[in-house]
């Protein structure tokens, strides 16, 4: 068998891959860029953020379409044409992933398609349709992400019980759905779902939804959930499944002890990183027992040469963070200096209304004994909101007291993901208090709730 | 700092990876500037001048006890604030002290004829007290040193009132408390006030409002001693004007020496609006009013 000599490969073709791939291409290496999906894009592209976003279009269009009677807008009840939907959601997924070839192409990178396992530190063995082929590197980035959670102990080939792989395909819309895990994959299939016409139930472990995201905004969401029919149970676990030819049972304890009866399942309990499976014991790397790679700020391994990055490095698995890595990686690996140094990393719930955070927040400033204070600005008084559906919302901004500074941010409402973007800026340059109250928003806006939120923290709000 | 306690960094991305070129820390420079943000001129000036920075906290940063035994003692919000004033007056003001001697006899002789109408008004009228009106007429005759730089450098803004702020000795620290109007007030009134702010600022009970935007400030060290000194320009004030002890000098009238109540005068200005020549006319005028009191009437 033939050795390949490489300079730069990385393993893992998604958001953290790419941007690691194309970095190193734009600073003057020859890269190779192994992925075992025919497209580019990984999870995120392919079976993640992008068609999950198309989907919660759909859903959104198609449950403002009911809520125009109000306005005086009377259009047929809408039907659904699952075909033609998912060959929308295919056609924009093949939009972007034919977009990274294209860059790919620019860059030279050339792509491989196959797994990649560790032969030592300096060798690949690559499994492609052709046949094994060795690969001889300089430098490695592993980038192979993260797969669904799959529950043990659960019936295997159901197509009835999907992972959100499996959800996103959009098969059809069951009558009744339970999705096992209330976290951010699960209350946006919920919501895809919900607005399509199931009845959702989600059984969630923690005593809240979303867990980790603000207490305040987050029990906003639950009653929103609630009102687009969806039923939680928190502090509730699955402990048995049995199926049947029409149902799938779930027999369910804690808060809520009973036996749920469904048409489908949607897993949603988490994600687990790909770190085994690459014989990365071959190269000297740890690999922990959660499938994680440690790496430290310039996504090193420990092991010369070798770097990770992404959700095979473990929480938080998510895209921008992998994007932001895989440069730092590549950067790193051409002799400059680049390191991954913030904790500032932005977390958005695509629900109806939206939910989106960042820095500190006021559970996690109170626990860590931050002297600190928190204002937020309801969208009940905003007349944005109102004059565009008055959809629940919130603006909540923590303040470090003694320096003024912001160091957390949480919205609920239309577009928070869009509005956090402003917020996130602030905290990484060190906005005060009257910088952002001072900082004019334009009249009528969602971004002016952030004005207003930091003049309630000045005291010069006259908005409320 | 920041840092610690929130986990969020002192600096901003750009700052943070400029730093990061240099194999800077810019959370560990925070922490030796004592400082809640780092700016992209603290970290070039970390790289060009090395050991140096703006607070130069590190030159304090010595472990006394191994020289010998001593006892921390805390220094008060006052005077921190004080010495924020003094520090940041001695960075941001190229300053010149211009020294001078006012004879005090006629001032002396006239002040000692109040005595008695003093005594029945319950005010005692001292030297300082012609100091201030003294100072009035000088500053109606040198506007430029009732004024104050804008912000940039690129105007005076000229003062038209007369408040003289009365540098105080207090067990708390240096007090400034303000005359105002002095220009337009008498003798006795002037007498009354100063004795009064003077008591309040002992006591601690001057008001908020009676602090700040002065023309000029007086310093004067004449109860205690000495010959001569440099006040520090009070910002955004841009002269002081301090006072020694006034003594009898031999002085040389011509044929022989004859004894004069000499006052040292020393004049510290910011030399960006006030240049030497102006402030050594400045000082003979105000030497030329007190020695022949006649032409504060002028």
């Amino acid at each position: 068998m033939s050795v390949q000599e490489c300079d730069f490969v990385v393993v893992g073709a998604g958001p953290g891959g790419y941007a690691a791939a194309f970095r190193a291409a734009d600073l003057g290496r020859s890269v190779t860029l192994i992925d075992p999906r025919p497209t580019l894009g990984g999870v995120c592209l392919n079976e993640g953020c992008i068609p999950s976003k198309a989907l919660l279009h759909a859903a959104e269009a198609f449950r403002t379409v009911t809520d125009l009677d109000e306005w005086g807008i009377s259009l047929r009840k809408p039907k659904l044409d699952l075909t033609t939907m998912r060959a929308k959601k295919d056609s924009i997924v093949s939009t972007l992933t034919g977009g990274l070839e294209q860059l790919a192409k620019k860059r030279k990178v050339s792509v491989l398609l196959g797994t990649a396992t560790f032969s030592d530190a300096t060798h690949l063995s690559v499994e492609t349709a052709d046949g094994n082929q060795i690969l001889c590197f300089n430098t490695v980035v592993i980038a192979t992400g993260s797969r669904p959670v799959i529950l043990p102990g659960w019936p295997e080939d159901d197509p009835r019980i999907m992972d959100s792989t499996g959800a996103l395909a959009l098969r059809e819309i069951p009558q009744r759905l339970a999705i096992v895990g209330g976290g951010i994959i699960g209350l946006e299939m919920a919501t895809v779902y919900s607005a399509f016409g199931s009845e959702v139930t989600i059984i969630e472990m923690a005593d809240q939804i979303a867990a980790g995201a603000d207490e305040k905004c987050t029990r906003l969401l639950h009653k929103a959930m609630q009102a687009h029919g969806c039923t939680i149970h928190c502090n509730s676990r699955v402990d048995r499944v049995e199926t049947t030819a029409k149902t799938v049972s779930l027999a369910c304890s804690g808060a809520f002890d009973g036996t749920l009866e469904v048409n489908a399942v949607i897993q949603a309990v988490g994600r687990r990183a790909n770190g085994d499976g690459l014989l990365a014991q071959n190269a000297g790397l740890q690999i922990d027992p959660a499938g994680v790679i440690k790496i430290d700020a310039e996504c090193k391994t420990g092991v010369a040469n070798i770097y990770a990055v992404g959700d095979v490095t473990g929480a938080p698995m998510l895209a921008h963070r992998a994007t932001h890595q895989g440069k730092v990686a590549a950067e790193n690996a051409c002799g400059h200096k680049s390191v991954f140094d913030t904790d500032i990393i932005p977390a958005v719930a695509y629900t109806d209304p939206e939910m989106a955070w960042a820095g500190i927040l006021p559970q996690q400033a109170k626990a860590r004994n931050i002297d600190h204070q928190v204002s937020e600005f309801p969208w009940a008084a905003s007349g944005r909101n109102l004059t565009s559906g008055a959809k629940p919302g919130l603006t909540r901004l923590v303040w470090h007291k003694p320096t003024q500074r912001l160091i957390g941010a949480s919205i609920i409402g239309s577009h928070a993901g869009e509005l956090l973007g402003e917020l996130v800026l602030a905290i990484e340059m060190g906005a005060t208090i009257d910088d952002l109250a001072l900082t004019i928003h334009a009249h009528p806006t969602l971004s002016e709730t952030t004005a207003f939120a930091a003049e309630l923290a000045a005291g010069t709000c006259t908005d409320l | 700092m920041v840092k610690e306690l929130t986990g969020i960094s002192a600096a901003t991305p750009s700052i943070r990876a400029l730093a990061r070129k240099h194999g800077i820390d810019v959370d560990e420079l925070a922490l030796e500037l004592e400082q809640d943000r780092v700016s992209e001129a603290d970290v070039l000036r970390k790289v060009n001048g090395g050991s140096a920075p703006s607070s130069s906290s590190g030159y304090w940063d010595v472990d006394h006890t191994q020289y010998g035994s001593g006892e921390a003692v805390p220094m008060s919000r006052f005077a921190q604030l004080a010495a924020a004033n003094l520090t940041a007056s001695q960075q941001h003001i190229p300053a010149v002290t211009h020294h001078d001697k006012v004879c005090m006899d006629a001032i002396e002789s006239f002040r000692k004829t109040l005595a008695d109408e003093g005594t029945k008004r319950g005010i005692k009228v001292t030297a300082m007290v012609f100091h201030i009106i003294a100072l009035t007429k000088a500053l109606q005759k040198f506007p430029t040193f009732n004024a104050s730089l804008k912000p940039g450098g690129k105007e005076l803004w000229l003062k038209q009132y007369c408040d003289i702020g009365i540098a105080v000795d207090t067990p708390h620290g240096l007090m400034v408390p303000v005359l105002r109007g002095a220009d337009r007030k008498r003798i006795w009134d002037i007498a009354e006030q100063l004795s009064d702010l003077a008591k309040r600022a002992q006591d601690r009970k001057i008001k908020p409002e009676e602090m700040g935007g002065a023309s000029i400030s007086i310093s004067n060290l004449g109860g205690i001693g000495g010959c001569a000194f440099s006040p520090i320009v009070n910002p955004p004030e841009v002269a002081i004007l301090g006072l020694s002890r006034t003594a009898y000098e031999p002085v040389w009238n011509g044929t022989g020496f004859s004894p004069r109540l000499i006052c040292p005068i020393s004049l510290s200005y910011d030399h960006r609006v006030i240049n030497g020549a102006e402030a050594a006319r400045f000082c003979a005028h105000y030497a030329t009013l007190l020695s022949d009191p006649r032409r504060l009437l002028l």
